[in-house]
């Protein structure tokens, strides 16, 4: 590793944390390391899904497949999911996915005796590790819900009908299937510098000025009510949509705001599905990123590495 | 689902508020009325009526003269009921049963049969004809009376079951609307085949198709012949006979010639000559004069010796009147040939001469020739009338049959059969197989073909019914709409059958017609056509009298001249004549009839008239050579009608919906929103108005949001895919056991609709999901229509689906073919290895997996006590979803249904459409972290469809709907797409355009105004250069999946007489390398790919050949000698080689062994069958 070294150290700064949604900065650095951070979170973190549906009875009008796929969606609180081992590396059960240290057994026995419809959801499943459970959506925080919040509906009975199961949940990645994704939704956004041009500002009118503030569908900039200055409410409120620059060139004043994004510093939104907290998916996924990274460099000086990396590997022995 | 039925409580419906709580089905049942309307009188009247029509018989005891007469009495039809042992219990039964034991949805038919011996009284007795098919909701079925839609989930149906169909062992079946010329109105034509009919024969004639009351119709034709007469041509049994024109009028009334003369003249006006609309010219004289000179000729001049001369001729033809007196025969032959619609002579005297005056006009070219491809001159032939007329035919045969029976038993020298002895008839009547009726019934629903001799009048003996096929919603809906032209133009060169007529405006649908073979020929009814039938609109039975004579008396108080007491010897110009339902009514002057047209327009509309609503008022205007004038009225069934707005009458009672039908459409000034004034100025001021532009349009075709804004033929292929989409199906799917159903598992409603999608429910059968679709060229893979899905929509659910399939076991069936051998479901107890698949009862356990040459049910056969099981065929595991039993015969079960369920996930290959007729195919499924994303919403798009897809093919209204559903997603709120909707609107909104409309709801948000929005390239993470249109479409996933059409193959199965492979995927055969494969191979060069796929992959053969003779064929393999077998006692004698000799040379000296295909060697032995030698020259060198 000769060379000048690009070595930089990015920073985090976390503007808004809450269980499922997380808001920070993310400095010095460039798009590759926070796009990989954006793929981990939504792709390769580990979570625990149910993925294994043995079902003993089922009279309920939808069929196997589609109450088993229903349960796979369910999110479970995955926080042992990162110490736990993947089914098929588990040599404690030979591979057949059902031992304590690689899966979690659920058991979902209803039967509707009412002439009610029974609404069969996620509080019916019966987990046998207490870690891993079907996520309480209950939010106490929340109060406009006032109803009793009943989880996620699987399916819904009629008098005499039951479903009776069993359902073995594994560790996974999003990469194999979505339902082992924790992240909702994950994105980033270059952080935006505006630059207003007052000289030129100063050569619009009032009217002008509102019409050039207006043109932006995201409130961006604003009216200072006092001096009827043009100023930027909201920077991060920019879409990159170049609706005002588009504007002050058809109004004739090109140049009059300018717009750059900051190719080194990102802001991240995330939000989770529940299986995990945003900052401990936001934790993990920088540890799953340093695992990937270790196993390219312990097999950099390995004979492996020319099969695991092709040319790749030679590349990073200084070929 | 939809069994519960969402409560009324408010948290509900506040939280969706598209769902209402009972769901108004009454325009959805409206679709199918006219099949309903027509079974149901068949049921109330018709079959009575038609009963009633057909002739006695009459059996004579040549010893003791006794004469007995047998003819119908009243018909009885029972509701569905099933068999039961004890005839005192009757249980009802229902058509879910009849789905799912295969059997037919038919009830008892009992008939009246009447006897009189000489003058005695009448006895009357009944008869069982077998097992009437019922049509579903029709007034004899259980489902008629759940109107409520939770009885019919009781009856385990669709809560909005609408019937209309048949069920025949199982299969849903309806009866195809097919064309028919208009009933009772002459039309004129031309035709190249009318000059062969005989020499001198012009090619011009004027048709009249006469239907009777019980909808039976003969066909007349009025032909002109180059001497200036004509010639009345009609059909009995299969053969045409025709008849000089005069004969016919003088065998009609008592008349003279000069009367005859005198009315065919009339007009004819000198004084009118050549002015607008007159129609005669003096060359009418001259005909009528030779017309009149034909019958004198063959020296008759009396009405007496007209009918003697008809009745001479026709007596050999006629059956049953062999005996008669010529007089006898004519008459009959009057009445039930010509003119069949009228009764009274006098009415067809005047017909006739009105025929002729068209004829003549059309001849001298004052009037035109009437189009019968347009609608004008058609109706339809409906469900209820093709069985009746069916009936008839088959009752008439079966009576006659009788005749003949009983003939031969009174006549016959055994002396067992006493013709006075009621008993001894009975019994002949019974062995005379009554109840064969009611299966010749169920066979022609159930194959569509008429057995008929002769051919009922109509140009079609097959395909009149289809299969009801549940593929999906629309599909389903579709066949109760379709209107097809016949089956004998589709064979036809010609195009002009096929072409969109101005006259089928909001009739037919434009949009909604197929691609490609039944283009044109088979049509949908728009959503507002309706099909008159025989019930008022409160359901009565409409006394068709009663209406013709107040319509007489509204006319003739207006000024009409009545026809029964002739006066009139007036025409065009001057007066006009009237036709009430093919009957000459009268005559009424021309300056009054525009009086009269308004007048009966508005009486129409009032409820309080007896005039009926649903009546055309044909009036055809004086013009100079144009259609042939006059005002024909129609009241008759089997009508097309739609209902427009009546702006020129004052609206009584806030009635101003018109009913009006495609022949006096034409003549009507009707303007339409969208049209602006139509061109028509203030000098034809609009009389009507549209209701909705989208009036032309079919149910299907009204659900393509905005297709106002799309390239036609875009909103054809919509309107074709929409059909052939995998959608909720059923959803009473637990109690169906069709073949074959797709099922969408996860739905949704559209965010953009048009008005139709809620006015007939198709939310209770949803089609497609809402996709966030993405334009832009990503990856590549999204080239030439193919698309991008997300992989983890997919895995979240997205367009997962469904095959479910039902395999009926019928153990009945198959022992009826070999012996009679006892066999029933039961597993074998030795082989132990079928147990985790069969249960102890022989047939699989509900929710197993079983996969391809597995068994899944096991028979065992008694007498032979071998079991033997059915094995799944196909190359993909099966779950079985159900299984059923038919609990009738309680000691072994012998019938059983078992239901598969294959899961169709998205796959590379899968075929997807929007509702745009943009379809395209999945060629990746893409990982989610890779599809760009938007930096705001962290939004991935579903689906990446190319922009390429839209240049070309224009379908603006898909961008619509995105930027719409995109605008509606972000309120909440769904978007209507309604086509033509801005023409309705009262007042201009500020925003002019519908783009602005949607684009400022996205505004409002945040979003750019037109749906674009930045996104990031899911791969690296950096800003993409363009704005990416970005939204939610409703896409359909379609039913071609590659699960159920790849085709591969390595090796497998030959063809025994050529050794190349077989075809056929199903088999495992190849697929065929062609000859367009062969000459693009040839055409590069590719020789040894060449070689390889014709020879080596296929039939490679190393045929011995004797070079002295070149023969292929004469080559024959020595036996090596007796030692052979100690050859092979000892192990592998080292490998001789193949003694091969030439038995035509007898010497082997020559042999040599040369690569070909084997087809070669067989087409050399099929060449030497025929006495041609092949022989093959064989050299070393090359080239030579």
């Amino acid at each position: 590793m000769e060379g000048a070294s690009y070595q930089r150290f990015p920073k985090i700064k976390i503007r808004e944390v809450k269980d499922d949604f997380m808001k920070f900065e993310l400095r010095d650095t460039d798009a590759s390391i926070a796009n990989a951070l954006r793929r981990i979170m939504i792709a390769e973190v580990p979570t625990i899904a149910i993925d294994l549906v043995e079902i003993e009875v089922n009279s309920s009008v939808l069929n196997d497949e589609f109450i088993s796929h229903r349960l796979g969606l369910v999110p479970l609180t995955s926080e042992r999911a990162m110490s736990m081992r993947f089914s098929r590396d588990c040599d404690a059960c030979d591979g057949d996915g059902q031992c304590e240290y690689c899966s979690v057994e659920f058991y979902l026995r209803v039967k509707c005796l009412s002439d009610q419809t029974l609404d069969v959801t996620s509080k019916d499943l019966l987990s046998s590790d207490h870690t891993v459970v079907p996520v309480d959506y209950s939010d106490a925080s929340s109060s406009f819900d006032n109803t009793p919040n009943k989880g996620i509906i699987i399916v819904k009975l009629r008098r005499g009908q039951e479903l009776r199961l069993r359902a073995i949940a594994r560790k996974g990645i999003g990469k194999d299937h979505a339902k082992w994704s924790p992240a909702a939704t994950v994105t980033f956004m270059y952080e935006p510098e505006i630059y207003i041009n007052e000289d030129m500002m100063e050569s619009l009118s009032l009217e002008e000025k509102t019409e050039l503030v207006e043109s932006s569908p995201t409130k961006v900039f604003g009216i200072d009510p006092e001096n009827k200055q043009v100023i930027v409410v909201d920077p991060e409120a920019y879409t990159y949509d170049d609706e005002v620059l588009k504007k002050a060139e058809a109004m004739g004043k090109p140049g009059v705001v300018e717009i750059h994004a900051r190719e080194d510093s990102f802001i991240f939104t995330v939000e989770t599905t529940g299986a995990v907290k945003a900052s401990q998916l936001v934790l993990n996924a920088i540890e799953v990123l340093k695992q990937k990274l270790d196993a390219v460099r312990l097999s950099d000086d390995t004979v492996e590495a020319d099969d695991q990396f092709g040319e790749l590997g030679a590349h990073m022995r200084g070929g | 689902m939809g069994e519960e039925k969402p409560k009324s409580d408010g948290s509900k419906a506040m939280s969706r508020p598209h769902l209402v709580a009972e769901k108004d089905y009454s325009a959805l049942k409206e679709l199918f009325s006219h099949h309903i309307e027509s079974f149901d009188y068949m049921v109330d009247n018709g079959l009575e009526t038609m009963l009633l029509n057909i002739k006695p018989i009459e059996i004579v005891d040549s010893f003791s003269s006794l004469k007995l007469r047998i003819w119908f009495g009243k018909p009885e039809l029972f509701p569905p009921q099933k068999e039961r042992a004890s005839k005192a219990m009757h249980d009802a039964l229902y058509p879910f049963e009849c789905r799912q034991a295969k059997i037919s949805y038919s009830g008892k038919f009992l008939v009246d049969i009447c006897f009189q011996y000489g003058d005695g009284a009448v006895i009357r007795e009944k008869f069982n004809f077998g097992q009437f098919p019922i049509m579903l909701k029709s007034k004899l079925c259980h489902l008629r009376g759940a109107d409520d839609s939770k009885k019919l989930i009781a009856y385990k149906e669709e809560p909005s079951e609408m019937g209309g169909y048949f069920i025949l062992k199982g299969l849903e079946r309806v009866i195809r609307l097919i064309i028919l010329p208009k009933r009772n109105y002459p039309t004129s034509m031309a035709r190249n085949s009318f000059r062969d009919r005989r020499e001198g024969y012009s090619d011009k004639a004027v048709v009249i198709r006469c239907v009777r009351e019980d909808q039976s119709a003969v066909s007349l034709k009025l032909y002109y012949l180059n001497n200036g007469s004509a010639r009345l041509g009609f059909w009995i049994q299969g053969r045409e006979y025709l008849l000089p024109v005069g004969i016919i009028l003088k065998a009609l009334v008592d008349t003279t010639d000069h009367e005859i003369y005198v009315n065919l003249t009339c007009c004819y006006n000198e004084e009118c000559d050549r002015v607008k609309g007159s129609v005669g010219t003096q060359l009418v004289g001259e005909r009528a004069k030779i017309i009149l000179d034909e019958v004198q000729a063959l020296s008759l001049f009396t009405r007496a010796q007209c009918l003697r001369h008809i009745g001479e001729h026709f007596q050999p033809v006629v059956i049953g009147m062999q005996n008669d007196s010529y007089k006898t025969v004519a008459d009959a032959v009057l009445r039930d040939y010509v003119f069949v619609h009228l009764d009274n002579n006098h009415d067809k005297f005047n017909l006739l001469i009105f025929m002729l005056q068209k004829l003549f006009s059309l001849i001298d070219q004052t009037s035109v020739l009437d189009n019968p491809d347009s609608l004008q001159n058609q109706e339809v032939l409906l469900p209820g009338h093709l069985i009746t007329i069916y009936l008839k035919e088959k009752l008439q045969d079966w009576l006659l049959k009788l005749q003949r029976s009983l003939q031969e038993e009174t006549d016959g020298e055994k002396k067992k059969f006493e013709l006075s002895s009621l008993t001894d008839v009975k019994k002949a009547i019974e062995k005379n197989a009554p109840k064969q009726i009611g299966l010749v019934i169920e066979s022609m629903l159930k194959t569509g073909r008429l057995a008929t001799q002769s051919g009922l009048d109509l140009q079609q003996r097959a395909g009149m019914t289809v299969q009801a096929e549940k593929l999906n919603f629309l599909r389903f809906l579709s066949h109760f709409r379709a209107v097809h032209r016949g089956a004998s133009f589709a064979g036809l060169r010609t195009t002009s059958v096929r072409k969109l007529l101005p006259e089928s405006w909001g009739f037919l649908c434009p949009v909604h017609t197929p691609d490609g073979e039944p283009c044109g020929l088979l049509n949908h009814m728009t959503a507002s056509c309706r099909i008159t039938s025989y019930y008022d609109s409160k359901g009565n039975v409409k006394d068709f009298f009663k209406m013709r004579m107040s319509i007489l008396n509204v006319l003739i108080a207006i000024g009409m001249t009545p026809s029964s007491p002739k006066l009139v010897q007036a025409g065009p110009p001057e007066l006009l004549s009237v036709l009430l339902d093919g009957r000459i009514a009268g005559y009424i002057p021309s300056d009054l009839i525009e009086k009269a047209v308004t007048h009966l327009r508005r009486l129409k509309l009032s409820s309080t008239s007896s005039i009926p609503v649903d009546l055309e008022v044909g009036y055809i205007p004086l013009s100079m050579n144009g259609a042939y004038p006059g005002l024909y009225l129609f009241t008759s069934p089997s009508r097309f009608v739609r209902p427009v707005r009546n702006i020129s009458a004052p609206a009584e009672e806030g009635n101003d919906l018109e009913l009006i039908g495609p022949f006096e459409q034409v003549y009507m000034e009707i303007s339409c929103p969208d049209g602006g004034d139509g061109g028509r100025k203030t000098l034809f001021p609009a009389t009507h108005r549209e209701i909705h532009p989208t009036n032309i349009l079919s149910v299907v075709g009204n659900l393509t949001p905005w297709s106002d804004h799309n390239q036609s033929p875009r909103n054809m292929y919509q309107c074709q895919m929409g059909k052939q989409t995998m959608g909720f199906s059923s959803q009473a799917l637990n109690c169906r056991a069709d073949q074959k159903l797709y099922h969408l598992q996860t739905p949704q409603t559209p965010i953009v609709r048009t008005k139709a999608y809620e006015k007939y429910c198709v939310d209770d059968y949803p089609l497609g999901t809402n996709a966030i679709v993405a334009v832009l060229a990503y990856s590549g893979y999204d080239m030439e229509d193919a698309m991008v899905l997300n992989k983890s929509s997919v895995d979240r659910g997205m367009c997962h689906g469904h095959i479910y399939q039902t395999e009926t076991i019928d153990l009945t069936e198959q022992s009826a073919k070999s012996d009679r051998a006892q066999r029933l479901f039961r597993r074998s107890n030795l082989d132990k290895s079928s147990h985790q698949l069969i249960d102890s009862d022989g047939l699989p356990y509900v929710g197993q997996r079983i996969n391809p040459n597995e068994p899944y049910c096991s028979i065992y056969n008694e007498i032979t006590s071998q079991t033997t099981s059915m094995k799944l065929k196909g190359s993909e595991p099966v779950v079985v979803d159900y299984v059923a039993v038919d609990v009738k015969n309680k000691a072994h079960l012998q019938k059983a249904n078992i239901r598969f369920r294959r899961s169709r996930n998205p796959v590379i290959g899968d075929k997807f459409s929007s509702r745009h007729g943009q379809k395209g195919v999945c060629s990746q499924l893409w990982p989610d972290v890779d599809m760009p994303f938007s930096a705001v919403t962290g939004m991935r798009p579903d689906l990446i469809i190319n922009p390429h897809a839209f240049p070309s093919r224009m379908t603006i209204a898909m961008l619509l709907e995105s930027i719409a559903a995109k605008g509606g997603a972000l309120h909440g709120k769904f978007v209507d797409a309604t086509p033509f909707s801005n023409t309705m609107k009262e007042s201009e909104s500020e925003s002019s355009s519908l783009v602005d409309d949607l684009g400022s709801m996205l505004a409002v948000c945040g979003f750019n105004h037109h749906g674009t929005e930045v996104l990031y390239s899911g791969v690296y993470g950096t800003e993409l250069t363009c704005r990416i249109f970005i939204g939610p479409v409703y896409y359909q996933r379609l039913r071609h999946m590659v699960s159920d059409k790849f085709q591969v193959r390595s090796t497998g199965q030959v063809d025994h007489i050529t050794r190349q492979p077989i075809k056929g995927r199903k088999r495992g055969g190849g697929v065929r390398f062609g000859e367009m494969e062969r000459d693009s191979l040839l055409a590069h060069g590719a020789a040894y790919l060449l070689h390889d796929r014709l020879h080596t992959s296929s039939d490679h053969h190393i045929a011995d050949v004797c070079s002295e003779c070149g023969s292929v064929l004469t080559s024959s393999v020595i036996q090596p000698p007796k030692r052979a077998v100690q050859a092979i006692l000892k192990q592998l004698p080292a490998r001789e080689p193949k003694k091969v000799t030439c038995v035509a040379c007898r010497s082997s000296k020559g042999m040599e062994t040369v690569a070909m295909p084997y087809v070669f060697k067989y087409l050399a032995a099929e060449l030497a069958a025929m006495n041609i030698k092949m022989t093959l020259k064989l050299s070393n060198e090359a080239g030579a």
